[in-house]
């Protein structure tokens, strides 16, 4: 078993910094935890950098930063969060747990084989949690609560709560941080080395603050006013004595973090249908700049259909409009939708395609917030990987799906052949996903038609009439007698005949009996093209 | 012929008079009439290729559609933007296309027209794109037919009568009129190789699976049923 804790240390913030792009980035943002003396919870690098930091009164931020952008602490939004993260990372393993507020917990050990060894799976797991827009860092034990404490340990709130540095010993994996305005993954040299193995994972567990582990509150007090503050010393303990001192659910806490008794943590169950949120921090009236946060929101949608085995045939994209808009014009948001010919998950696909539909959207109105659902969902089997390197197919939108977004679902159409002796309904549209017929069966169409037939067939009959005076016609095949429709009141009684006309063209030609055998009108149908 | 000659004379970098320039990735037309004259014996299927018609309905598509069977059992898709006229699916059934693997593209104006074909020409699926446009310059003709190549897409700009030729820059250029109730495949450029003769090809015979017209200039006819004509009828008028 080996548990990684992915722990989002700026949650309150990136909930909000997420939509904004790299530009925004630059200004000073903080969140504030409102009430009535509201302090700030967490601040951006920019706001860093003028001497914000987390538990300053805003008042006092604002002094220094005037130009602060604030928004007000969002517990839902954050819960919410940390759920979307979890159903991302099921696209890695199935066991995934919550460890809230801020962490989420999954077990890696049975997927390390499938994605290529540890720090290959660590390097997507950073990199792919940069892209969805958090800051997060990681770190590897074999159970889960040790994975947690290191974590929790790792961040520099824990190293300022437990009062040391904590510059030697590092189990943390790779750790994404912001970096003047741009995000990159700078992994630490260390991680490569540090798989844990016991002993040595025990060993580092002892100097561990006490408070950064899931332990009732009134339990480490306790152990605090004696002198108990880190890990090991409540490890050295007498454990009955222990136990009745602080209660034996602290016990339990201490054996399971070594992993002396099992941990089991409730599973996180993905929701049934995907719905993801992004606000946007100004509003945007231009559908081009809603191409970074729309991004955001594809990789999450790609990640929860990876870990259901499902390809999404139909979402749908809804842009809220601004508040004032909504009452004054009543127009509450712009839903547009989207159809896949077939089901799909891959990210770079289902970009293009929503890039290709949102460029013939036209906004009414600025854009507040955007919100992406999945509609339809099919189940899609795995890509097989290839045995030799070079394998591995180019992953390419299909053509379909791109002309299809672009120009409208009905600008591709497919035709097939309809059991209909009326030659004008012997055709009809297809449906686009139909699986292409195996050679065998062409054959047995081919032997149904013994009659000519043209390749063109006009929209409508064209009346022949003055052009068969001007010249003679050769007519080379016919008359085709094809009485039929009596019953929908579209009833033809016709005599086809193959013509070649005098330029030299070869036409189907009918001449129409409904009124009787002579006198008849003579139509134009179709082209021996 | 002297083998050490013949080693010599099969470098690809000599070119004798009368040879047609080298194509890598030529489609079997079905007809042997008109493989003869086309460099590598077949359609260019990296490329683009332009054909202008003196007439409709003289057997154009017909002429392309043994090609087209084959590139969608190979697995391929074909594309066609913007026809003039409603695809009969019965018939295309008939010659053995694949009509699930055949897209038919209606856009509302040129440039989604030109967007779309260019789209198709670099899509890897694609095997095949026909395309009918509007009057276009040589800039766009140039972009399209690098589009062929770099997807491998045999590409076909149709011209219908009374439309201007467009793309010089195409590899293949053919004109295609009646003569003597077959079609004449008169060839208008080619690379490589001098001028070449023009050709009858007969489209009913032995190409496509199309049910062949009983032509009266030729004994060979289907057997007809009483009631049928069995040989020039003129049409009364």
């Amino acid at each position: 078993m080996l548990w990684a804790c992915l722990l989002l240390p700026s949650l309150p913030l990136d909930v909000f910094a997420r939509a904004a792009s790299p530009a925004d980035a630059a200004k000073p943002f903080a969140v504030g935890s409102g009430g009535r003396t509201p302090r700030i919870v967490s601040a951006n690098a920019s706001a860093r950098a003028t001497g914000i930091h987390p538990g300053q009164l805003v008042s006092a931020a604002l002094a220094l930063a005037p130009d602060l952008l604030l928004c007000d602490r969002d517990p839902g939004a954050e819960s919410a969060a940390l759920a979307a993260v979890a159903s991302w990372a099921t696209q890695f393993t199935p066991t995934v747990a919550l460890a809230p507020p801020d962490a989420v917990l999954a077990e890696i050990g049975g997927s390390l084989r499938l994605f290529g060894g540890l720090p290959q799976l660590m390097a997507r797991l950073a990199r792919g949690v940069l892209d969805l827009g958090y800051a997060a860092r990681f770190a590897l034990a074999p159970t889960s609560a040790a994975a947690l404490l290191f974590a929790r340990a790792e961040t520099a709130e824990g190293r300022r709560r437990s009062g040391e540095s904590r510059a030697g010993l590092d189990f943390s994996g790779t750790s994404a941080r912001e970096n003047g305005g741009s995000r990159k993954v700078e992994p630490d040299p260390v991680f490569l080395a540090s798989m844990p193995e016991p002993p040595t994972w025990l060993d580092a567990l002892l100097p561990l603050p006490l408070c950064l582990t899931e332990a009732d509150p009134a339990a480490i007090a306790t152990l605090a006013a004696a002198g108990i503050t880190t890990f090991g010393q409540a490890c050295a303990l007498p454990r009955a004595a222990l136990a009745r001192r602080v209660g034996a659910d602290f016990v339990t806490l201490l054996d399971r973090v070594r992993g002396l008794i099992p941990d089991p943590r409730p599973p996180f169950v993905p929701p049934p249908r995907y719905t993801g949120k992004l606000d946007l921090p100004a509003p945007v009236a231009s559908v081009e700049a809603l191409a970074f946060a729309v991004n955001r929101l594809v990789l999450e949608l790609a990640g929860w259909l990876t870990g259901r085995g499902l390809g999404v045939t139909g979402m749908s994209l809804v842009l809220a409009h601004e508040r004032y808009v909504r009452v004054a014009t009543g127009v509450p948001a712009t839903t547009v939708g989207f159809a896949l010919a077939v089901p799909a998950r891959e990210p770079a696909h289902l970009v293009a395609v929503l890039r290709e539909r949102l460029a013939r959207v036209v906004l009414s109105a600025p854009v507040e917030a955007i919100t992406l659902m999945s509609k339809a969902t099919a189940p899609l089997a795995s890509r097989n990987l290839g045995l030799l390197p070079g394998d591995e197919a180019v992953a390419t939108v299909p053509l379909l799906d791109r002309l299809r977004a672009r120009l409208g679902e009905d600008a591709v159409t497919l035709v097939a052949p309809h059991a209909e002796h009326r030659p004008e309904r012997a055709w009809r549209d297809g449906k686009i996903g139909d699986r292409p017929r195996s050679p065998g069966t062409t054959e047995a169409a081919c032997k149904t038609w013994s009659v000519p037939r043209p390749v063109w067939l006009l929209a409508e009959p064209e009346p022949l009439g003055h052009r068969l005076e001007a010249q003679p016609w050769v007519l080379r095949d016919g008359p085709e007698r094809i009485e039929s429709g009596w019953w929908d009141g579209a009833d033809v009684r016709r005599d086809y005949f193959v013509a070649e006309n005098p330029r030299g063209e070869t036409v189907w030609i009918y001449r129409d009996h409904r009124f009787g055998i002579d006198g008849g009108e003579w139509f134009l149908h179709g082209v021996f093209a | 012929m002297n083998s050490s000659l013949a080693a010599v004379l099969s470098n690809p970098a000599i070119w004798r008079g009368g040879d047609c320039a080298p194509e890598p990735a030529a489609l079997p037309s079905g007809f042997p009439a008109l493989d003869a004259v086309l460099p590598g014996r077949g359609w260019p299927g990296a490329a683009l290729t332009e054909i202008v018609l003196e007439r409709e309905g003289i057997g154009e598509i017909r002429l392309t559609l043994p090609a087209l069977a084959r590139l969608q059992a190979q697995g391929h898709d074909v594309v066609w933007i913007a026809p003039p006229h409603v695809p009969y699916a019965p018939a295309l059934a008939a010659a053995g296309l694949d009509l699930a693997r055949l897209f038919i593209v209606h856009c509302r104006s040129p440039a989604d027209q030109l967007w779309a074909y260019e789209q198709a020409l670099r899509a890897p699926e694609c095997g095949a794109a026909f395309a009918w446009l509007g009057p276009h310059d040589d800039r766009t003709m140039r972009r399209l037919a690098v589009a062929a190549r770099e997807g491998r897409t045999w590409g076909v700009l149709w011209r219908r009568p009374g439309q201007r030729a467009i793309a010089a820059t195409a590899s293949l250029r053919l004109a295609l009129a009646p003569q003597e109730g077959r079609l004449a495949v008169r060839v208008l450029k080619r690379r490589g190789g001098d001028l070449a003769q023009p050709v009858l090809v007969d489209v009913d015979a032995g190409g496509g699976n199309l049910p062949p017209l009983p032509d009266s200039r030729t004994s060979a006819g289907r057997a007809l049923t009483s009631g049928r004509l069995h040989s020039r009828h003129v049409l009364p008028t």
